[in-house]
C-alpha cells in the first residue's frame, strides 16, 4: 500500500457492524461454504469485456480482496480449504483474503471450471464501442440473456484461449469459443458436485473466489434460482456471501440473506446493499 | 524415450525477522519489502530461462507461500496448482526462536551458537510448550500428529520429517518428467540438496543456499541429476540462475549474520 495514503472510510468498508458472526451461522445447517466474487479489475477500469482473458485486479480490487478477508475474520469465520480459477484476479483476491484470516497455509485447487464466463469475441473489445457497433438490444442479449452466447471468438483473435499456455491441456472440444451463462453452468455444476460436494461432506469449511458469471452459476445450482432471475441477480464484488447447507448440500435460509437466495452477506448490511444496487457509497462518520 | 525432469528451488529473501536478526525457525513471519522484491526476482529470472512449471510445492510458511506466489505471478504461472506442506517448513529452532542472533552469541559464545546453528545432529534446547511461539498454539498445526509437532529440531531431524514428503508427493511428479518449482527455506532446501548432490553429513549444514534465486536441476528419466558446467562448488550438478557474482556475495551475507564486531 503506498505511504501517506488515507485509510478508507468506515463507510467504504463494510467493516466494524458486525451482523453476522460465526457462532450465530453455526446454529444453521451443518456445513459452510462462503463464494467470494473479485473486486476491480484493470479492465473494468478501461470498461472492456474480459472473460477468460488474465487481467489483473486493480489497486482498488486489490483492496476489496484485502477488505473482504477482514471481514471473515471480524465475523470469526475460519476455513479448511479453498477453490478458484485459473486466473490471476481470482487468484490473487483469493491469497489477498487468505492473508488477512491467517489462512495462507490452507489447500488451494484452481480449476479453469471456475474462470468468468467466456466471452467469444466480444472479449477485449470496449463496452461502448461494442454497443454503437452493434446497438443497444444486441449487446443487452449477449450480456444478459441465459442461452444466447456472445459471438464465437475467431481464430486469428489474439485473445483466443488456444493461444494461453495455461489451457494447453483442455482437450479441444472442450475449450470454449464462447459460453452463455447456461453453459457456464454446464462446467461449472459437474466440478461442483465432483471436486468441491465432496469437502464439504467431509465437514471442511469452504472458500470459493471466483466471478460474477461462475457465482451466478454456483448461487443457481444451490438455491435453484429461476432462469429468468439469475441473469439480473448482482452479486457484489469482494463481499464474502457465506451459506450454510445441511447434510443433503442444501442451503439454509439465513437470517439476513439477499433477496432470492440463502445465503447472507457479510459487512454492514447498509454497506452490502448500496453494493448489490451498484449505488456509489457515501463515506458515513462512525 | 526417456522423459527428463526439472527441479527447481527457490529459498524465500528476507523476512522481517531476518532484518531484526532474530532467529525465526516456525515462527510465520511475513517478507519485508525486500524478500517481495526477490520473490519477483527470482520469477522474472524463471520466465527469462523459459521454465515452465507445472507444479509447485512449498511449506505452511507464509514467507515461502507468498514467494511462491510471487515468483510463479511474474512468470505468468499464477495458474500453476501449488501443494503446501509443513515438512518443508524451515527447521524449528526451538527455544532460540524469537532470541536476537548477535545476543544470543554474546550470551552463549560464537562457538555454542555455531553449534546449534550448523551442527548436523545437535539441536538448540526445547522450546518450553507455553511459549507464544509454540506451533501447538497454532491452527495450522492442529491436524499434525502431536509427535510430529517438534519442541527443537536440529538438521538431521529436518531432513528425517522433510524427505517423506520428497518420496511421496514430489518424486512422483517428477518420474512423470514435469518441471517442479520448490519455493521453501534454507534446511528444507538443504535437506533435498544434499540427497541429490551427495553431500556429506559435516560439510551440509556450511552450505549456503542464496535466497531468491532459483536453483536449477534436470534430472534423468531414474532421477539422477545431470552434472552441469555451471555448478558452483560444492554443488556438482545444480546451477543458480542470475548474476555469478551476486550469487556469492549473498551466499556470505547469510553466513555473516551471527559475525559480531
Amino acid at each position: 500500500m503506498a505511504l501517506g495514503k488515507a485509510p478508507p472510510a468506515p463507510g467504504e468498508t463494510g467493516l466494524g457492524v458486525t451482523a453476522l458472526d460465526v457462532s450465530t451461522l453455526e446454529t444453521y445447517g451443518t456445513h459452510t461454504l462462503v463464494l467470494l466474487r473479485h473486486g476491480e479489475s484493470e479492465w473494468n477500469l478501461e470498461n472492456r469485456f474480459t472473460g477468460w482473458v488474465d487481467v489483473d485486479v486493480s489497486e482498488k480490487g486489490a483492496q476489496e480482496a484485502i477488505n473482504a478477508g477482514r471481514l471473515m475474520h471480524e465475523a470469526n469465520i475460519s476455513l479448511d480449504i479453498a477453490f478458484t480459477s485459473y486466473q490471476k484476479r481470482a487468484i490473487k483476491t483469493l491469497n489477498l483474503a487468505l492473508e488477512e484470516l491467517d489462512a495462507l497455509w490452507i489447500p488451494v485447487t484452481k480449476s479453469w471450471k471456475l474462470n468468468e464466463r467466456m466471452y467469444g469475441d466480444l472479449q477485449g473489445l470496449n463496452k461502448a464501442e461494442t454497443t454503437q457497433k452493434f446497438g443497444d438490444e444486441q449487446v443487452t442479449k449477449w450480456r444478459r440473456s441465459y442461452a444466447v452466447p456472445p459471438p464465437p471468438i475467431k481464430d486469428d483473435n489474439p485473445y483466443h484461449p488456444k493461444l494461453d499456455p495455461k489451457y494447453k491441456n483442455i482437450p479441444k472440444k472442450q475449450l470454449p469459443l464462447s459460453e452463455s451463462l447456461a453453459t457456464t453452468i454446464d462446467r461449472v455444476l459437474p466440478f461442483f458436485r465432483q471436486t468441491i460436494a465432496p469437502q464439504l461432506r467431509k465437514g471442511k469449511k469452504v472458500l470459493i473466489a471466483a466471478h460474477g458469471n461462475s457465482l451466478r452459476a454456483l448461487v443457481k445450482i444451490l438455491d435453484n434460482v429461476p432462469e429468468d432471475k439469475i441473469v439480473g441477480l448482482n452479486i457484489p464484488t469482494g463481499v464474502p456471501l457465506v451459506y450454510r447447507l445441511n447434510r443433503n448440500l442444501k442451503p439454509v435460509e439465513l437470517p439476513g440473506h439477499a433477496e432470492l437466495i440463502s445465503g447472507a452477506y457479510l459487512g454492514d448490511p447498509e454497506w452490502v446493499q448500496a453494493k448489490i444496487s451498484g449505488v456509489k457509497n457515501q463515506a458515513k462518520a462512525r | 524415450m526417456s522423459k527428463k525432469a526439472t527441479l527447481v528451488f527457490s529459498r524465500h529473501g528476507e523476512s522481517e525477522w531476518n532484518v531484526a536478526n532474530i532467529f525465526t525457525g516456525w515462527v510465520d513471519v511475513d517478507l519485508s519489502e525486500k524478500g517481495l522484491g526477490e520473490a519477483k526476482g527470482a520469477g522474472e529470472l524463471l520466465k527469462a530461462e523459459g521454465l515452465k512449471i507445472d507444479v509447485a510445492f512449498t511449506s505452511y510458511l507464509k514467507r515461502a507461500i507468498k514467494t511462491c506466489n510471487l515468483a510463479l505471478e511474474a512468470a505468468d504461472q499464477l495458474y500453476v496448482p501449488t501443494n503446501k506442506s509443513w515438512r518443508l517448513n524451515e527447521r524449528m529452532y526451538g527455544g532460540l526462536t524469537g532470541l536476537d542472533k548477535k545476543e544470543t552469541v554474546v550470551k552463549h559464545g560464537a562457538e555454542q551458537v555455531q553449534v546449534w546453528r550448523r551442527s548436523f545432529d545437535i539441536p538448540p534446547p526445547p522450546l518450553e510448550k507455553d511459549s507464544k511461539y509454540h506451533p501447538s498454539n497454532e491452527a495450522k498445526y492442529k491436524a499434525l500428529d502431536p509427535k510430529d509437532v517438534p519442541d527443537t529440531e536440529c538438521l538431521k531431524d529436518t531432513i528425517a520429517r522433510v524427505m517423506p514428503y520428497w518420496e511421496e508427493a514430489i518424486v512422483p511428479e517428477l518420474k512423470a518428467g514435469k518441471t517442479v518449482f520448490v519455493a521453501a527455506h534454507g534446511n528444507s532446501i538443504r535437506a533435498i540438496v544434499k540427497m541429490i548432490e551427495g553431500i556429506s553429513d559435516d560439510v551440509i549444514p556450511g552450505l549456503e543456499i542464496p535466497t531468491g534465486t532459483p536453483l536449477v536441476y534436470e534430472l534423468d528419466a531414474d532421477l539422477k541429476p545431470i552434472a552441469s558446467p555451471l555448478a558452483v562448488e560444492p554443488l556438482k550438478f545444480g546451477r543458480y540462475l542470475g548474476d555469478a557474482e551476486k550469487i556469492k556475495a549473498a551466499a556470505e551475507a547469510v553466513k555473516n549474520q551471527t559475525k559480531v564486531g
